[in-house]
């Protein structure tokens, strides 16, 4: 926070000269930073302790919210600490307006249920939906198939030749459902968004499931499907033996 | 002559202000609670994007604060000048080279620029450093490897971004050349007063000096940070991938095209290259020019810069940062395709 401090033309002399007795009192500027620095502290142990860090990092990145959350506190106690002065800086009152809008993201993150990306970014990140996952080609030839997989798979030649040979086999995945306006009513898109650092560079894997039961389940709705895989070139359609409804995972997100 | 006075009370916040602050931030939170507007398919991505930039970006800034303060308060003054005299074709790779030791995204490295500019370090070295440390460093160069391995273009991604970045940055910090750092640096009004104060007593403890410096250098990126998150999460939210597929190919503009996407998606260079690689589309001159190009200029960055930099010296940046990163772009596509 910038300590507002207002020139206006100059005092006399002798005034300005004169010694300043040393009073202390708290500076409205730096109990003012001290505090938003705390709010976001707070939403950092609040991520760290309920969780919901999974909702918006990686598995890679997810460090950031711990040490987040001490450096903050630390930061706000520093400040909170130094915030007795001999001659307080004052604030402004736009100054003061913009601290506290620099809380409002932490009272949206508080404030609002739990939520992650689903259906409606899937047909925006289409494009990145071939995926620049790159697992190596071993992975996908033996073991059991992951979405990632199938993302790594759809990437080159060599990943669509090696998945291309576990046709047949039986998989199950677990993701959110989506549909198309296109979208045949026995047919779903199995989609999980793929993180590598925090949502905001989400790709998607997706797998057609074919021979659902029509209307069972709403886009969004996350499932688990058991069935079995069929890579054809670009597209990868299991043929489901079941589909349950299950709660959304803890982390909705794959990491490559 | 000006003296530096407590505000006029009309400007100053009172206690009325601080309770109307706080009225409405909890307004706020209730609103969002009665209303639900997650219902709302977009404004759900919206939150969940805007929430996810801020959540991962803001330790680093934080981390750029501490690292800035601990420069303001304990590298004594004229270390960073002593630095200053080495001739410039030594201090501009060293500077950039300097990134390597850096390990933290782009919005970690522009605090620290600008206090090692105020602090007397050539403002053409601080720039160099601020550019090249979010493209050099290991965990970027890491990540690069990881996404591309099992590609025939990895080496050409690996090696090609870091001397692409290196040379960029070099290049850019060649063209900002004496520029002085008043020049560059935009007067912040928390800096730059308190020396015109008639103080008798004793100067404040360095803890104390650096708790506020840090805290004052977070609130003041922070802020830009916030206001970048949200137009790029308004962006990701909107912009339909399938929009820039049908330029793949076409000479030069293939190379602009993905610089514009690496500007609107704002995406932190620790993770960009997995985005990048999945531009299939698009060839690897293309593909290094998204990861050249984004993690020095994009709108996160552009936000961070205009609390930054004078706004001429911003423009200058921005368009000498594209022009360095076209040409390299182009020569990668005469020598990979």
């Amino acid at each position: 926070m910038s300590d507002v401090v207002v020139p206006r033309p100059a005092a006399p002399a002798a005034t300005h000269a004169r010694m300043r007795p040393a009073p202390t009192g708290w500076s409205p500027s730096r109990v003012g930073g001290g505090l938003v620095l705390g709010a976001w502290a707070t939403l950092f142990w609040f991520l760290l302790l309920s969780g919901r860090d999974n909702l918006y990092l990686s598995t890679r990145t997810s460090w950031v919210v711990p040490v987040g959350a001490a450096l903050l506190s630390a930061a706000s106690l520093g400040r909170l600490a130094s915030a007795r002065v001999r001659a307080p800086e004052p604030l402004g009152r736009r100054e003061a307006w913009i601290l506290g809008a620099m809380v409002l993201p932490v009272v949206l993150v508080l404030a609002l249920p739990p939520a992650t990306l689903g259906s409606f970014s899937a047909g925006k990140r289409a494009g990145f939906a071939a995926s620049g996952v790159a697992t190596p080609l071993g992975d996908i030839g033996t073991g059991q198939l992951t979405l990632i997989d199938v993302a790594a798979a759809q990437t080159t030649k060599q990943g669509e030749t090696a998945l291309a040979k576990r046709a047949g086999e039986a998989v199950g995945f677990v993701g959110f459902v989506t549909r198309y306006a296109d979208t045949p009513a026995d047919e779903f898109l199995l989609s999980r968004y793929i993180v590598t650092c925090c949502v905001a560079d989400a790709t998607i894997a997706q797998v057609r499931v074919v021979n659902v039961t029509p209307g069972a389940f709403a886009a969004n709705q996350w499932v688990e499907v058991k069935g079995t895989i069929y890579p054809l070139g670009r597209e990868v359609i299991v043929n489901a033996s079941s589909v349950a409804s299950v709660p959304r995972p803890s982390r909705p997100y794959l990491t490559p | 002559m000006t003296d530096v006075v407590t505000a006029p009370r009309a400007r100053t916040a009172s206690g009325r202000t601080f309770a109307a602050i706080l009225v409405a931030l909890v307004l706020t939170a209730l609103l969002l609670r009665l209303s639900a507007p997650e219902r709302v398919a977009w404004i759900q991505t919206f939150f969940v994007i805007f929430g996810s930039l801020l959540i991962q970006a803001l330790p680093f800034v934080l981390i750029g604060a501490l690292a800035a303060a601990i420069i303001e308060v304990f590298v004594p003054i004229g270390t960073l000048e002593k630095l200053a005299s080495l001739p410039r074709a030594l201090q501009l790779p060293a500077a950039a080279l300097a990134g390597l030791a850096f390990p933290i995204c782009e919005c970690g490295s522009v605090p620290v620029a600008r206090r090692l500019a105020a602090k007397g370090l050539k403002p053409s070295a601080a720039v160099t450093f601020m550019l090249a440390a979010p493209v050099l460093n290991p965990v970027v160069i890491a990540s690069t490897f990881v996404a591309y391995r099992g590609r025939t273009a990895l080496w050409t991604m690996v090696i090609g971004r870091f001397t692409l970045g290196l040379l960029v940055a070099v290049a850019v910090g060649w063209v900002v050349g004496d520029r002085s750092k008043d020049e560059l640096l935009r007067p912040r009004p928390d800096e730059g007063h308190a020396h015109h104060v008639v103080e008798l007593a004793p100067p404040e403890a360095r803890w104390r000096r650096f708790f506020v410096h840090m805290g004052n250098d977070f609130l003041y990126m922070g802020r830009f940070l916030v206001l970048g998150a949200t137009i790029a999460a308004m962006v990701q939210t909107f912009l339909p991938a399938s929009v820039i597929g049908g330029v793949a190919g076409i000479p030069v503009v293939d190379l602009l095209v993905m610089m514009a996407l690496a500007f609107v998606l704002s995406l932190c260079s620790e993770s960009d290259a997995f985005i990048a690689a999945s531009f299939v589309q698009f060839g690897p001159a293309a593909q290094l020019a998204f990861l050249v190009f984004g993690p020095m200029v994009d709108f996160k960055l552009g936000a961070l810069y205009m609390g930054t930099f004078r706004k001429g010296f911003f423009r200058m940046l921005v368009i000498a940062v594209a022009a360095s990163t076209l040409v390299g772009t182009m020569w990668v596509k005469v020598i990979a395709g």
